[in-house]
């Protein structure tokens, strides 16, 4: 971009800003960022899910979920699969602007937003009706430990979209290049996201 | 006014800080208020006025300082500038309190910063060796001493030994690599800014009721959860430091897989540069294990929930196993810069190539991926599943195979080398070679499950560690610190002093720490302000030695401030060596090149007739000296 001045050489002005640097990978440095972050937060939830293995194999001796506590496996489907969906419309958004298509981006990032509020709306008002708190036994701490940090992750998930929905709206982003990686980076942590969501409703409501 | 608020800034971090402080206690307060709970819960553990506050009020300080400012313009949609070096590079000693985004800067300040927890650190240490002079309690009472080894520990992990090898890394490797800068510039700088947070936290915990925090900096639960308010600032800290550590080692991956210059491939990589592509494996996948578990702690503390409350179905010893899924690992993240550090110095001032250049990095490799299998050699006493003790001797056993095969590479390197025996950092290179080895092989005998009942807990642990991590950490430190300074600053430091400090660190670091292996092995504890009378004798020999240790930082502390603003000025490259960094100007140009160098070949090809590892921009391609390998041939 900038690297122009330099080819100018030995500079009989000073020339501002760096050179370019060497590309020296077929990935792109928000792609592999963005991944790598994504291996962090995995194993974020790999922390929690230790803790859950602990209280459910090591030091729990009854029936699981234990006596008295209840999960709303149905609802929670239903939301599953909203989030799932939520994963589409994101992949539609990306495929749009890649054509080059601004109208199927807004409309895809906001059918996002809109899907991924919904699940975390559900996840609430879940949380209210469940019966049991954070402090009702190991149970509870570890219930509200993985899907309050999931819900955590969907709320980034979303604030990064709205960025993404914001900086759409006012007409940026293009079909060409590194243009729309503004779109696709937050998208492949939306996915994350998603992902995650199907590991921790596996483990904790179904299994 | 107005200006000083609304401009990044001091004025405007004190402002938001407070701000933000002021909005989490207000938080607090309301929603007690609305749920008709006390307005204060004071509790032991509790004080959720306080430690809302303390996770707020440093978010304000990044947010007023400017960590942010670029990405809140780029979030809203307005447009930016992505190649505006506006913050970039340092004019003055000001421009080092601000905000920028030159990995050299911030390299400057990281290491200033992390040596500033250092002496405050070992300062921490002399008290503790000022009460343990004598049997029974003279200067400071069991309660405080508990948190003054605490905070020691806490200091000198999480915001000196970690993060002072990330500011090396970070003025050396972008341009060790041909990079004009770090693959994200702006991350760089976040990171560096959350770490005066982490050990700030550290300190605060220091002045609050309670005291500091005391359970060790293992912090095992159901010490930590049931502990006064300063172990929250732990669980915060360590949360600020993390949170530092993974994004810088996510700079560095993206840095180094990303930025390389052409002809640089994996195979003539400096070995600096792999070893902190080792780290960054590490860090990346390891430290959210800590973050989790402290985060759970805090919970514990703050919210009761269960996690670790046995009684209530939770799982004690989780908190070991999860804790040290990170900090074995941590431990290899405290060496393995280290590790790419003394190749550098040991390969430049003995002027031979490295020698098993690749098996030195697949044992960098060898050892990522063995340190995520031996994390329950911690926990051997700590009442965990008796399955699983053998395994973990065996890998832990098996760890000292790559370790190893770097001790004998460095040896192998060294023989029949040209060593400069007058050169600090080749000095403390070498001393780190006999402390490491020492303290590698006492964690050997650790790993081994009857000795290690035996000495649990004992101040044998204390010397194991303190052998790796102050003989095999800090010496590696100091030996990069002392190899990179005239590149640094541009000056050339007393090697005299150098030395001084060299020979005074090596006799009061044997002093203190081989002592400690005996009356270990006889049974003395550790952690404790007190002890039976018959340790006395050696006590007092450590004690006496680590005060030597103490000083000589002191020497260390005059040598870098004087040198830096006094010392003659240093050549470009005055160890005569081969990799990129040298080939610039001391200190570097702002934007480290004008135009990305070509590299040709391996990074240490010292001796070798016609070898060259770069191709500086303006240089010609043609050989610098005629080929001297063919006499008989026509020239």
């Amino acid at each position: 971009m900038e690297s122009a001045s330099v080819s100018v050489g030995h500079a009989e002005h000073e020339h501002h800003g760096p050179p370019e640097a060497n590309q020296s990978s077929r990935i792109d440095r928000q792609t592999l960022g963005i991944l790598l972050f994504i291996i962090t937060e995995a194993m974020l939830f790999g922390a929690f899910f230790s803790s859950y293995f602990f209280i459910r194999v090591v030091a729990n001796d009854g029936p699981w979920p234990p006596d008295g506590f209840e999960l709303p496996v149905s609802v929670a489907f239903v939301n599953t699969l909203i989030l799932v969906a939520s994963s589409f419309t994101m992949h539609w958004a990306l495929e749009s602007i890649r054509a080059g298509n601004h109208r199927g981006l807004k409309l895809g990032l906001v059918s996002t937003l809109m899907l991924g509020t919904t699940f975390l709306f559900i996840q609430i008002n879940e949380y209210i009706h469940i019966g049991f708190s954070a402090r009702d036994g190991a149970f509870g701490s570890i219930f509200y430990g993985l899907t309050g940090l999931h819900g955590a992750h969907v709320y980034v998930g979303l604030t990064l979209l709205a960025i993404a929905s914001v900086r759409a709206f006012r007409g940026h982003y293009g079909p060409d290049g590194k243009d729309h990686l503004g779109v696709e980076v937050p998208g492949i942590y939306w996915h994350f996201v998603d992902v995650m969501w199907v590991i921790v409703f596996t483990v904790v409501y179904v299994l | 006014m107005r200006a000083a608020l609304t401009q990044p800034g001091w004025w405007r971090a004190l402002f938001f800080t407070v701000i933000a402080g002021a909005f989490g206690f207000g938080l607090v307060i309301g929603l007690r208020a609305i749920s008709g709970l006390d307005l204060f819960q004071t509790e032991q553990t509790g004080y959720p006025h306080i430690v809302v506050p303390a996770i707020t009020a440093p978010l304000g300080f990044l947010v007023g300082i400017g960590c942010f400012d670029y990405w809140f313009r780029w979030a809203s949609g307005a447009p930016t500038q992505p190649e505006d070096h506006s913050w970039h590079g340092a004019t003055s000693w000001k421009d080092y309190f601000q905000v920028n985004t030159d990995h050299k800067v911030i390299g400057i300040q990281y290491i200033v910063t992390t040596f500033f927890f250092f002496f405050v650190g070992g300062l921490i240490a002399m008290m503790m060796r000022a009460e343990l002079a004598q049997p029974g309690t003279q200067i400071v009472d069991p309660a405080t001493f508990n948190g003054l080894f605490s905070t020691h520990a806490a200091l000198m992990i999480f915001v000196f030994v970690i993060p002072v090898f990330a500011g090396i890394a970070n003025y050396v490797l972008p341009l060790m690599i041909g990079a004009p800068d770090m693959a994200f510039p702006r991350l760089n700088a976040l990171s560096f800014w959350m770490l005066p947070v982490a050990g700030v936290l550290f300190l605060c915990s220091y002045i609050v009721p309670g005291g500091a925090f005391d359970a060790g900096w293992t912090g095992y639960a159901p010490l930590s959860t049931g502990a006064p308010l300063g172990q929250s600032f732990f669980n915060l800290g360590v949360q600020f430091a993390g949170a530092s550590s993974v994004a810088t080692a996510l700079n560095f991956l993206v840095t180094i897989i990303t930025m390389r210059a052409p002809g640089m491939n994996f195979w003539r990589m400096p070995l600096l540069v792999w070893a902190n592509l080792s780290t960054s494996l590490l860090v990346v996948a390891a430290t959210p294990f800590i973050a989790g578990v402290q985060f759970m702690v805090l919970f514990d503390r703050l919210l009761h929930t269960n996690f670790f409350q046995a009684a209530y179905g939770g799982d004690v010893i989780s908190y070991q196993h999860i804790f040290w899924f990170y900090s074995h690992p941590a431990v290899y993240i405290m060496m393995l810069p280290g590790f790419g550090i003394v190749s550098e110095v040991i390969s430049t001032h003995s002027r031979k190539p490295i020698f098993g250049y690749r098996l030195m990095a697949l044992a960098l490799l060898g050892i990522v991926v063995l340190s995520y299998s031996v994390w329950a050699h911690h926990m051997f006493v700590a009442g965990m599943f008796s399955w699983l003790r053998v395994p973990m001797m065996i890998t832990t056993l098996l760890i000292a195979v790559p370790t190893g095969i770097k001790i004998f590479s460095w040896l192998g390197t060294l023989f029949y080398g040209k060593i400069h025996l007058k050169s600090t950092s080749m000095l403390f290179a070498l001393g780190f070679i006999v402390t490491f080895t020492i303290g590698g092989i006492s964690g050997v005998m650790l790993g081994m499950i009857p000795l290690d009942i035996h000495v649990s807990d004992t101040y044998f642990i204390v010397a194991h560690i303190h052998f790796v991590l102050f003989g095999g950490s800090v010496f590696t430190i100091f030996a990069g610190i002392y190899h990179w300074f005239p590149k640094i600053t541009g000056r050339m430091y007393d090697e005299k002093l150098g030395r001084i400090h060299f020979y005074l660190t090596l006799a009061g670091m044997l002093g203190t720490f081989v002592p400690m292996h005996w009356i270990g092995m006889e049974g003395m504890p550790r952690r404790v302000a007190d002890y039976a009378a018959e340790f006395g004798g050696w006590n007092l020999e450590i004690s006496i030695a680590s005060f030597i240790l103490g000083a000589a930082q002191l020497v260390f502390l005059y040598n870098m401030i004087v040198s830096w603003r006094f010392g003659p000025k240093a050549p470009s490259n005055p160890w005569r060596a081969k990799t990129i960094e040298w080939q610039v100007s001391s200190p570097p140009p702002i934007f480290n090149f004008d135009e990305i160098p070509r590299v040709v070949g391996g990074p240490y090809e010292y001796g070798v007739p016609g070898a060259r590892h770069v191709i500086m921009p303006g240089e010609s391609s043609e050989l610098r000296e005629p080929e001297r390998s063919g006499v008989g041939a026509p020239t």
